[in-house]
């Protein structure tokens, strides 16, 4: 075991679906050198193909203690071409060209937005903000050849050494999250690094901090006043994504509730619109459980009682949900 | 980069060799598990200096030099952030995040931002962005230019500035400046020089069809409402027509934390959105019928009788008295010879006589306070009139409660395809919370039945007592920073009634006739496009705006010719009458594409600025740019333009030997004579400049801080460490702003007994104005949806994610996170009836024009409905034509009333352009 792990929770229940998150990050690291059609952190519309498109049915992950198959994703087909625009010849030149992509776009990390499933009036769509989830039995790692991926000691962080790197891109048909990119101008494979420059320096991760819908919580996941702590092992609100892969993720979720489906005749049914089994699908079957606790707790509040679960996902200070410094020793 | 780059490093690695394929693990490899342990676990490489790999890099895009600013724009989210820079040029931006909690129970503001702010660093240097002055050399839209310099384009514009002035009075000039700048800063540029000028500006509010004339009603202020944070303490929150997620994405988090401290929220409108996800209860109105919707509402309150009486008595004009015979509010002058117009009547409970209320605008007592009278809400009465013959009464709560009990709630199903069930809970979550806001957005008043949903929504409010700290109505707080008038203001100006200016500017009712049968007219409103072109003569005749087509435009971030409907029509009819377009902008839009000179400006990071007026928060930020930071190209503050363009327009008037234009529209005392105004063009850059004490955007800056009440104690010093400071007391209009507690308007019309801003000095629901009188609109009602049956499907166009109106809409990093271009959003079952699929091409057409876009299949949106996100730019579209191209000019009789009460027009009394009325039929467009 790594020494500690800082991990992140997401309430998908305060997540927007702006993509603030994603051009933070973007600006932080992937808007330059190779990374252009990267998005180490999007957010995407589920139901969805998601990005890159597809990326479920993509393979990777465990089977037991081997490692699956993968499949490498497409450019231009399923992360998407990081477009140009026609600016020069629709704005400064004679003529009828609109503004379009110089070259056409396919997909992008964001192509399905808002679209979800189910019939109107009963449609449905919530979003996932995903990154690399730093896992504590990373996939990545283990199919590595040149054993240039490791997870650091003090913190959990999941890397690839840039200098080690080859680029023959296992890691990346490994990753079951198909979170980890191919480079193709410096034949390297590289992802999310959890924003470790800013944390060091006791700044939060760009898409945590710049969250502007305080949906994000960091901390280390043994500081036991953390609410990453509190949320995953205390309260059980907050749930890996598809675990049934075995990595381990360490980016957690608090599912999302969902207004009341109607009947033919237009009236509540109180049944959410969001199917259980779409989110067990997503988080394993614990989901059920941690939906039932958000409902009880909210119930609580409502009739005027108090709920520390509540008053932890609110959230009352921005900075506090963000613990860098590392919790002293604790023995249990 | 440099996408060349990008191009180059794929073709070096071989496209196919790089991206896609199936690729299996090295089971050899990974079961060797040396570095994999049982538990999955790895530990450290060895050597870990590479990691200065990325520190390095996290090193240069913080830079070498920091800036503050927010985004000035018309989001009216106001956010500061901390601008960084390298070798000059900015890197990256990042949210102060620094905002103090103001009380341990409720959430912080931070960090507030968004999408657009967080990219504008990316926009400032985008292809897009204008450089230097150009002066069009094709024709007007053919996007042939020429690069002139300034000294050229100035002196060319003051020679035809000065021509018009001449030639063509004043008023012939318009100078305007949009809602693209909104900030006391950059804004007060264009401002100062159209005012020293007489120049005619439009009510920015009312051009781009933002007023909330419901509001306006109800408590003769437009903008009201409260700080975000107090729907963190509200038990009820019914989010009407405004999708918070998308639009006020900074203060969104306060909806989920308040419904994690116990809130219901409702969100209703037409479409499942981002909002409707965040809420309790989403209620799918069918579109444009909201107003049949907020009838129900008012039914199930008065049915049940969830009335706060000693609130209505007090604070509304419901006891007031309303003559029988004509249904025209009983008056002094319906009791006594000469009696006034605006003294009114209550049925005395204790005196059983008709006594007159206090407070209302003609009577001598200024205060609510009710003394010993106990006005009725119910009851019919006779009084003697002034003929001594008697006068039937009833009160105002009687016509409203006849009103809404038209509305049962199983009635308006079948109109607006909401249950009975939602609609009865809602009334209850309204009138059982302690405290319930109701907040419109910006989408209803885009029909001509918003102006009612919003006055019953009002009425909602005051039923159920939602005032003041228990809440009430929210349209858009703003604050009230005084002491900027001798700065933007020095000499009085033309102002020009917005949604009416563009209406006749752009030849509009032209468009309505084609759209709407004049009977089809006459059934929705009483009244066919003939009536309502009577309506506008009246409403030139008994106004005080300026009225005439501007000659001379000089445009400040005023994307007119994308907002406006009936695009191509408009576009002819406002720019081929024009002797010149000037256009200053950061970037090429539509109107800057049509426009005959363009001015660079600088945008969001270059110039020093200051805003505080927005009344989401109370904290006031301010730009100051990084040390260092390399102008791009020639741009110019807007501050520096101004000055500019009056330095050449004193010139060219000497020139010509005019020193002076006197202008009599405007008197002001000289000695004991009253006389013209002199708009002074010899020493217009003395006076724009005050002697000399305002060169530059920062001298405005420091000048804003030092002379507006609400920023004391501040000082600019204080304002550049942090980026923003926290607005006192002063900066709320109707209430204090308490330093610890959420703003919420009409404190101290409810706690102090003041009156309210309306004739009757109450919340009012009547008006008795013959137009209301006539359309049955006297007390809140139901209008039906305008939208004619020539075409099939509703077309609505809700404000964008990934833009602020088209600020941004052309971002290259955002569009990406789109799909590049334009999409319309069809039900999946609508797009099936057409043969249509995912991403084909579409024809929107209707007999006002078409447009072209692709089609975006969305379960979320209702069948029968064209959505789409509205402001993309029209040269994002084939042919460059935009998707107002497809929508009918409208304009509501409900605002065109004038000289009524508080129905006068002012900042708070002017109507808006109707958006959402338009029918429209799609096809299969060929590529």
């Amino acid at each position: 075991m790594t020494q500690r792990q800082l991990a992140m929770v997401i309430d998908l229940n305060k997540c927007i679906g702006c993509q603030t998150c994603t051009l933070a990050c973007k600006s932080q690291w992937t808007d330059r050198g190779g990374r252009e059609f990267m998005y180490w952190n999007h957010v995407e519309t589920r139901p969805g193909k998601g990005y890159p498109r597809d990326w479920q049915q993509a393979g990777g992950g465990w089977e037991g203690d081997k490692l699956k198959p993968g499949r490498l994703p497409r450019l231009a087909e399923d992360y998407g071409i990081p477009a140009d625009f026609s600016f020069d010849a629709t704005l400064f030149k004679e003529g009828e060209q609109p503004l379009r992509p110089t070259e056409p776009m396919q997909w992008g990390p964001n192509w399905d937005e808002d679209q979800g499933a189910g019939e109107f009036p009963n449609g449905y769509f919530f979003y996932l903000p995903r990154l690399c989830n730093h896992c504590t039995k990373p996939a990545c790692l283990a199919a590595c050849p040149r054993q240039a991926i490791s997870k650091r000691e003090e913190d959990g962080i999941v890397l690839i050494d840039q200098e080690r790197c080859r680029g023959y891109r296992y890691c990346v048909a490994a990753c079951p999250y198909k979170k980890i990119y191919f480079n193709p101008l410096a034949g390297r494979s590289e992802k999310c690094i959890f924003c470790y420059p800013r944390v060091e320096q006791g700044i939060p991760q760009a898409c945590a901090y710049q969250c502007v819908g305080r949906a994000r919580h960091v901390a280390y996941l043994d500081d036991r006043e953390g609410a990453v702590h509190r949320l995953v092992n205390e309260w059980k609100v907050a749930l890996p994504l598809h675990p049934e892969h075995g990595t381990q993720p360490n980016v957690y979720y608090v599912p999302p509730l969902s207004p009341a489906t109607f009947d033919a005749n237009g009236k509540p049914t109180g049944q959410p619109r969001i199917p259980d089994d779409y989110l067990v699908e997503l988080f394993g079957p614990a989901v059920k459980q941690a939906l039932a606790v958000l409902q009880r707790e909210i119930a609580r509040k409502e009739k005027g009682e108090a709920s520390a679960l509540m008053d932890m996902l609110i959230a009352y200070k921005h900075g506090d949900m963000f613990r860098l410094g590392r919790p002293p020793e604790q023995r249990s | 980069m440099q996408r060349r780059e990008f191009l180059k490093g794929t073709a070096y690695c071989g496209l196919a060799l790089a991206f896609g394929g199936p690729l299996a693990p090295l089971p050899a490899f990974a079961r060797k598990g040396k570095r994999v342990g049982a538990g999955g676990t790895a530990t450290t490489g060895a050597n870990r200096a590479w990691e200065d790999f990325y520190r390095k890099e996290f090193l240069g895009t913080r830079g070498d030099a920091q800036g503050f600013a927010f985004h000035c724009s018309n989001c009216q989210g106001n956010c500061a952030w901390r601008v960084f820079a390298k070798d000059g040029k900015v890197t990256r931006e990042e949210q102060v995040a620094a905002y103090p909690q103001i009380n341990p129970k409720i959430p912080d503001a931070n960090p507030r931002g968004c999408n657009k702010g967080v990219v504008h660093s990316r926009q400032m240097y985008q292809a897009d962005r204008l450089l230097h002055p150009l002066k069009r050399m094709g024709k007007r839209g053919a996007g042939k230019w020429r690069r002139v310099t300034w000294q050229e384009a100035m002196d060319d514009i003051a020679v035809r500035v000065v021509d018009t002035l001449q030639k063509n009075g004043l008023g012939s000039l318009m100078l305007h400046c949009g809602t693209g700048i909104l900030s006391q800063g950059r804004r007060a540029g264009p401002l100062r020089l159209g005012s020293l000028l007489g120049a005619q500006r439009l009510y920015p509010a009312s051009a781009v069809g933002d007023m909330f004339t419901g509001a306006s009603l109800a408590y003769g202020i437009a903008t009201i409402g409260h700080s975000l944070d107090a729907w963190f303490e509200a038990k009820t929150i019914i989010l009407w027509g405004i999708n918070a997620a998308v639009t006020r994405i900074p203060d969104a988090h306060y909806l989920t934390e308040a419904r994690y401290n116990g809130a219901r929220i409702w969100c209703i409108t037409p479409e499942y959105n981002a909002t409707a996800k965040q809420s309790t209860d989403w209620v799918p109105v069918k579109p444009g019928t909201d107003s049949s919707l907020a009838m129900s509402l008012l039914h199930v309150l008065f049915r049940d009788k969830l009335i706060d009486e000693t609130f209505v008595r007090e604070q509304t004009d419901l006891p007031f008295l309303v003559r029988l015979d004509n249904g025209e509010l009983l008056r002094h002058r319906d009791l006594r010879d000469k009696g006034k117009d605006d003294v009114f009547y209550c049925w005395d409970e204790v005196s059983q006589t008709a006594q007159p209320m206090p407070g209302t605008r003609g009577h001598f007592t200024k205060s609510l306070r009710l003394g010993k009278l106990k006005p009725a809400l119910s009851g019919t009465w006779k009084v003697k009139g002034r003929d001594g013959k008697e006068i039937a009464v009833t009160t105002v709560f009687e016509r409203a409660r006849a009103e809404a009990m038209k509305f049962p709630p199983t009635a308006t199903q079948q109109t607006t395809g909401v249950h009975p069930e939602l609609v009865e809970r809602m009334a209850r979550d309204l009138a059982r919370a302690d405290k319930a806001i109701i907040n419109i957005g910006f989408s209803l008043h885009k029909y001509v039945s918003g102006t009612m949903t919003c006055w019953a929504a009002a009425l909602a409010c005051a039923l159920t007592g939602h005032a003041g700290e228990r809440g009430g109505l929210d349209t858009e707080n703003n604050w009230s920073l005084g002491g900027i008038g001798p700065l933007s203001s020095p000499k009085p100006a033309r102002f020009a009634s917005g949604f009416f200016s563009e209406w006749e500017n752009g030849g509009m009712a032209a468009t309505m006739r084609q759209h709407y049968p004049d009977a089809h007219l006459k059934a929705a409103l009483g009244m066919d496009a003939a009536g309502l072109a009577e309506l506008g003569d009246k409403f030139r005749q008994s106004s005080n705006a300026w009225f005439g087509k501007p000659r001379v435009v000089l445009l400040f971030a005023d994307n007119l010719l994308q907002r406006n409907k009936s695009e191509s029509h408009y576009r002819k009819a406002f720019v081929e009458n024009l002797d010149l377009l000037v256009n200053v902008n950061h970037r090429m839009d539509t109107t800057a594409l049509w426009s005959d000179y363009v001015l660079p400006a600088k945008s969001q990071y270059e110039s020093w600025d200051l805003r505080g007026e927005l009344g989401y928060h109370r904290f006031c930020n301010i730009t100051v740019p990084p040390k260092g930071l390399k102008p791009i190209g020639e741009t110019k503050s807007e501050w520096e333009i101004c000055l500019l363009l009056a330095e050449a327009i004193s010139r060219e008037a000497q020139r010509r030997g005019i020193d002076s234009i006197p202008d009599p529209d405007f008197l002001v005392q000289a000695g004991d004579k009253a006389g013209p105004v002199l708009r002074d063009l010899k020493n217009l850059p003395a006076e724009f400049t005050d002697g000399g004490k305002l060169k530059n955007d920062e001298d405005v800056v420091r000048w804003l801080m030092q002379n507006v009440p609400a920023i004391a104690p501040w000082t600019p010093e204080d304002a550049m460490q942090r980026g923003f400071v926290t607005l006192n007391r002063e900066a709320g209009f109707n209430s204090p702003l308490y330093a610890n507690r959420p703003f919420h308007s009409f404190e101290n019309n409810v706690y102090l007994r003041q009156p309210y801003a309306t004739l009757s000095g109450r919340q009012q629901f009547y008006v008795d104005h013959p137009v209301y009188m006539k359309m049955g609109c006297a007390t809140p009602t139901a209008l039906p949806p305008l939208r004619p049956n020539t075409f099939p499907f509703a077309f609505y166009t809700p404000h964008a994610r990934h833009g602020i109106h088209s600020q941004w809409r052309t971002n290259t990093y955002l569009l990406r996170l789109q799909r590049g271009e334009p999409h319309v959003w069809l039900n999946p079952k609508t797009a099936q009836g057409k043969g249509i699929a995912e991403g084909d091409p579409l024809r929107v057409f209707n007999d006002v024009g078409e447009f072209f876009a692709k089609a975006k299949l969305m379960p979320a949106v209702p069948p029968g409905s064209v959505v789409m996100d509205h402001a993309w730019e029209p040269y994002q579209f084939r042919n460059k034509l935009g998707l107002n191209n497809a929508v009918a000019g409208m304009i509501s009789p409900l605002e065109l009333v004038d000289g009524w009460g508080h129905l006068t027009f002012n900042p708070n009394w002017d109507g808006n352009m109707i958006a959402f009325e338009s029918a429209v039929d799609i096809e299969k467009a060929r590529t």
